[in-house]
C-alpha cells in the first residue's frame, strides 16, 4: 500500500491518484512547484470565499508594489531586490516571499512558487518558475525562467489571479 | 432480415480463431440471447443464427469444409488504429496486490476514410408524458422536423412516442415521407404517464425492422420521468439491442429522470445518458446526437476477452468520443469510433501479489469486433492482448502524460460517485468530506462555478437537507464534462452539419 501524502488514504501500489482527496500520487519532475497536491487544509482557502481582513499596506517608502486587482490593496516590494510569488502550502516548507493565499490565490490558480519578480534601481522584472498555470502580462504569456521587462501599470496574471505593478518613478 | 453469410462475423471472431475463443465467443452470445431470456421471438432467429455458426465451426471437419467455400482472406489492411498506453510498462513482484491502467485509443485509418456520412437507421422514442408539455415538447418536435429535413436519401427514421402506452408514430421506411412526418410530428400530444419499456419495445421492434450492418442502427431515448417497475425489462432489451449491434443514447431532460438507470441502460449497448438542463438546450444535444452517429466511422465496437488468471478489471471508462462508465465485465459494448476523433478508453486492473520468478502477466486477451459500414464486409476484428512485463525490483518509470492527463480528470468523476454511494448509504460525513475535497480540486482547476455548486450541495448535505436532483445531476455531469477536451469543434462541426445537408 501506499500513503496519499495529503490525505493520508490508503492506495494500491500502481494507483497514480488518491481516490479520497485526488492528490497525484506520482511526482513529476520537470518542476517543483506544479500543482501536485491538494492537502487537506487547503479546503479552508477554498471554503471561505470572502476575502480575508488585510493590514492596509505600508507602501510609502517602496519603490514598487504590486497592486491585487479585484481587492485594490497594494503590497509593497521592499526589503530585498528580488521576491517570489506564490502561496503556502501546509505540507510542504516552501515560503514565498509574497503569499497570495489570503487573497483567494488558489481559486485564482496560482502554484506554491509562481513566479520571482525583482526590483533594481533601474528595472523591475518578472520570471515565472515554470508554474501549473502559466503566467500573463498584459494578457501575453510569458516563457518560463526567463526575465521579462515589466513598466509601471502592466498587468500580471498569475493563473487567473491579477495583479497591476506599481512602479514609482 | 439477418443473413447468417459468414458465420465468424455472427460471433464475431477473426477467421484464424482458435476453439477456445470460438466456444467463449458462443458462450458469450448465447448467455445473452437464449430464448429463455428473450422478450421479443424474432430475436429466437438470431439465436439460430449463433447456434449455427457454433455447430460449423466447433467441428474441425465442418469447419475446415465452410472455410474452403469462403473467399479467400482480403490482404490484411489496416481497418482501425489501435494506440495502446500502460501506466507502467513493468510491474514490481510484491507480496500485495497492485493496479495498472491501460488506455486504449482507436480511430479511424486517416488515408482511408469514407467520403460520405454513415446510412442512418435511427428510431426516435419520445416520451409524450404531461411533464412533457409546454417548451419541452415543442422543441423537441421543432428539431425532430429539422432533423428529418436534414436526412439523406437511404436513410431510416422511424418515430415512436410514449406514455403509458406507445405509439409508433412514423414506421420504419426507406422512402422517407417527409411531408407527411412532420404532419404526424406537429400532431403529437403530450398527456399521461411514462413506461419507458413500452417505448423502447416499440423502438427496438422498429429499428429491427431494417436492421443492417450497413448503417448506424440506433435508438435515442428522450425522456424527463421516472420509469416505475419495468427497469428488468428495459435492461433486457438493452441487452437484446447490444447483442444485435444496436445502440441506445439516452437524453434526460430535467431533473427527474434517473440517471443511475439510464446510464446503465445505455452503456450495456455502448451508448450514452446526457443530461439537459434546460428545455432550451434539446435542439443542441438532439441534432448533435445525430451528427455524431452520422459521422461514425465503426459502429458497435466492443471487446470480447478473458481477463488474466486472477486479474479483475475494476473500473472502465470511455473517455471520448462519449464519455460514459463503461461494463467491466465481457464482452464490454465500447460504442463507436467517429469519422474525425477517436474512441478512447481507460481500464483500471487489479493485479493479485506476483509469485516469483515471473516474467510477463497477461491482463486481458481477446479480440476488438466492430461494425464499419464503408466496408464490403462490414464486420471487421482485430486481435487485442493486454500485458506487463514483471521483474523483481521496482522500476522507476514516471507515468506517461498523456495517462496522467486521462486519469487526473476522471478521479474527480470518481469522487463525485464515490459521494454519491457514500450519501446513499447515508454516511453524511463521508459525502461532504468527498464533496469537499471535489470542490478543492475543481477550485485548483479553475472551474469555480461548478466548484461552488458542489459546496452548495455539501453545505445542503451536512444542514440535514438532502441534496437536490438538479443539484447531483449537475454535479455528475458537470465533472463528467470536464473530460472532454476543451474545444469548440463540436459546435462548428453541427454547423457544418446544418449548411452541408440543404
Amino acid at each position: 500500500m501506499i500513503l496519499c501524502p495529503a490525505c493520508h488514504n490508503q492506495e494500491l501500489v500502481g494507483a497514480l491518484f488518491c481516490s479520497a482527496c485526488g492528490a497525484q500520487l506520482t511526482y513529476q519532475t520537470k518542476s517543483p512547484t506544479e500543482t501536485v497536491q491538494y492537502p487537506e487544509d487547503m479546503l479552508a482557502t477554498a471554503v471561505s470565499l470572502e476575502p480575508r481582513d488585510v493590514p492596509p499596506a505600508q507602501a510609502a517608502t517602496a519603490r514598487a508594489g504590486l497592486k491585487i486587482v479585484e481587492t485594490g490593496l497594494v503590497i509593497p516590494l521592499e526589503g530585498s531586490e528580488e521576491f517570489t510569488i506564490g502561496r503556502v502550502s501546509g505540507t510542504q516548507p516552501i515560503l514565498p516571499d509574497i503569499d497570495l493565499t489570503p487573497y483567494r490565490a488558489y481559486e485564482g490558480g496560482v502554484s506554491r512558487l509562481h513566479a520571482t519578480i525583482r526590483v533594481t534601481s533601474d528595472s523591475v522584472s518578472l520570471s515565472d518558475l515554470g508554474s501549473a498555470n502559466g503566467t500573463m502580462v498584459n494578457g501575453e504569456k510569458i516563457p518560463s525562467y526567463e526575465p521579462f521587462p515589466l513598466s509601471a501599470g502592466d498587468i500580471i496574471a498569475l493563473g487567473k489571479f491579477q495583479i497591476e505593478i506599481i512602479i514609482r518613478s | 432480415m439477418f443473413p447468417p453469410a459468414d458465420y465468424y462475423a455472427v460471433l464475431g471472431l477473426p477467421r484464424d480463431a482458435n476453439p477456445e475463443e470460438i466456444r467463449r465467443a458462443y458462450h458469450n452470445s448465447a448467455r445473452r440471447l437464449h430464448p429463455d431470456v428473450n422478450i421479443e421471438s424474432g430475436d429466437t432467429e438470431l439465436f439460430l443464427d449463433i447456434q449455427r455458426a457454433y455447430d460449423v465451426l466447433s467441428d474441425p471437419e465442418l469447419r475446415s469444409k465452410y472455410d474452403r467455400t469462403l473467399p479467400p482472406l482480403e490482404s490484411p489492411r489496416q481497418v482501425v488504429d489501435v494506440h495502446l498506453l500502460y501506466s507502467r510498462t513493468t510491474l514490481p513482484i510484491i507480496n500485495e496486490p497492485q493496479l495498472v491502467y491501460a488506455l486504449i485509443n482507436l480511430t479511424a485509418p486517416l488515408s482511408d476514410l469514407p467520403t460520405e456520412n454513415s446510412a442512418l437507421n435511427v428510431c426516435l422514442v419520445l416520451d409524450r408524458s404531461t411533464s412533457m408539455q409546454g417548451e419541452r415538447m415543442d422543441t423537441v418536435k421543432n428539431t425532430a422536423i429539422e432533423v428529418v429535413r436534414q436526412l439523406r436519401t437511404g436513410d431510416i427514421l422511424s418515430i415512436v412516442t410514449f406514455s403509458d402506452r406507445a405509439e409508433v408514430i412514423v414506421p420504419a421506411n426507406r422512402r422517407l415521407d417527409r411531408t407527411s412526418i412532420e404532419t404526424k410530428v406537429q400532431m403529437i400530444q403530450s398527456g399521461g404517464a411514462t413506461e419507458i419499456f413500452r417505448g423502447l419495445e416499440a423502438g427496438y421492434l422498429e429499428i429491427r425492422e431494417n436492421h443492417n450492418k450497413k448503417s448506424i442502427n440506433h435508438i435515442i431515448l428522450l425522456t424527463d420521468g421516472r420509469t416505475y417497475g419495468d427497469e428488468a425489462h428495459c435492461l433486457k432489451i438493452a441487452d437484446q439491442a447490444a447483442a444485435r449491434g444496436v445502440g441506445i443514447s439516452c437524453l434526460g431532460i430535467g431533473e427527474e429522470w434517473n440517471d443511475y438507470f439510464l446510464d446503465n441502460l445505455a452503456s450495456r449497448t455502448g451508448g450514452t445518458s446526457t443530461y439537459i438542463a434546460r428545455a432550451s438546450d434539446i435542439r443542441r444535444f438532439l441534432k448533435e446526437k445525430f451528427y455524431g452517429l452520422s459521422r461514425t466511422y465503426a459502429d458497435n465496437v466492443r471487446f470480447d476477452f478473458h481477463a488474466g488468471k486472477d486479474i479483475e478489471i475494476r473500473y472502465a471508462f470511455r473517455l471520448a468520443p462519449e464519455i460514459s462508465p463503461l461494463e467491466t465485465f465481457s464482452p464490454i459494448p465500447l460504442g463507436s469510433i467517429p469519422m474525425e476523433g477517436c474512441l478512447s478508453v481507460v481500464f483500471e486492473f487489479l493485479v493479485p501479489p506476483l509469485p516469483p520468478n515471473t516474467n510477463q502477466i497477461a491482463l486481458a486477451s481477446g479480440q476488438i469486433a466492430m461494425e464499419i459500414p464503408a466496408l464490403a464486409s462490414p464486420t471487421s476484428v482485430t486481435r487485442l492482448r493486454l500485458f506487463c512485463a514483471v521483474q523483481s525490483e521496482p522500476s522507476p518509470e514516471p507515468p506517461p502524460t498523456g495517462m496522467l492527463n486521462a486519469l487526473s480528470r476522471l478521479t474527480l468523476y470518481r469522487i463525485q460517485e464515490r459521494a454519491s454511494v457514500e450519501l446513499a448509504r447515508g454516511n453524511v460525513k463521508g459525502a461532504t468530506q468527498h464533496l469537499n475535497n471535489l470542490a478543492t480540486n475543481l477550485f485548483a482547476q479553475g472551474q469555480v462555478e461548478l466548484a461552488r455548486s458542489v459546496l452548495r450541495e455539501a453545505e445542503n448535505i451536512q444542514r440535514g437537507d438532502s441534496i437536490s436532483e438538479a443539484g447531483k445531476k449537475n454535479i455528475k455531469y458537470g465533472t463528467r464534462a470536464l473530460l472532454l477536451p476543451a474545444s469548440a469543434d463540436a459546435f462548428t462541426s453541427i454547423d457544418d452539419f446544418e449548411v452541408g445537408e440543404t
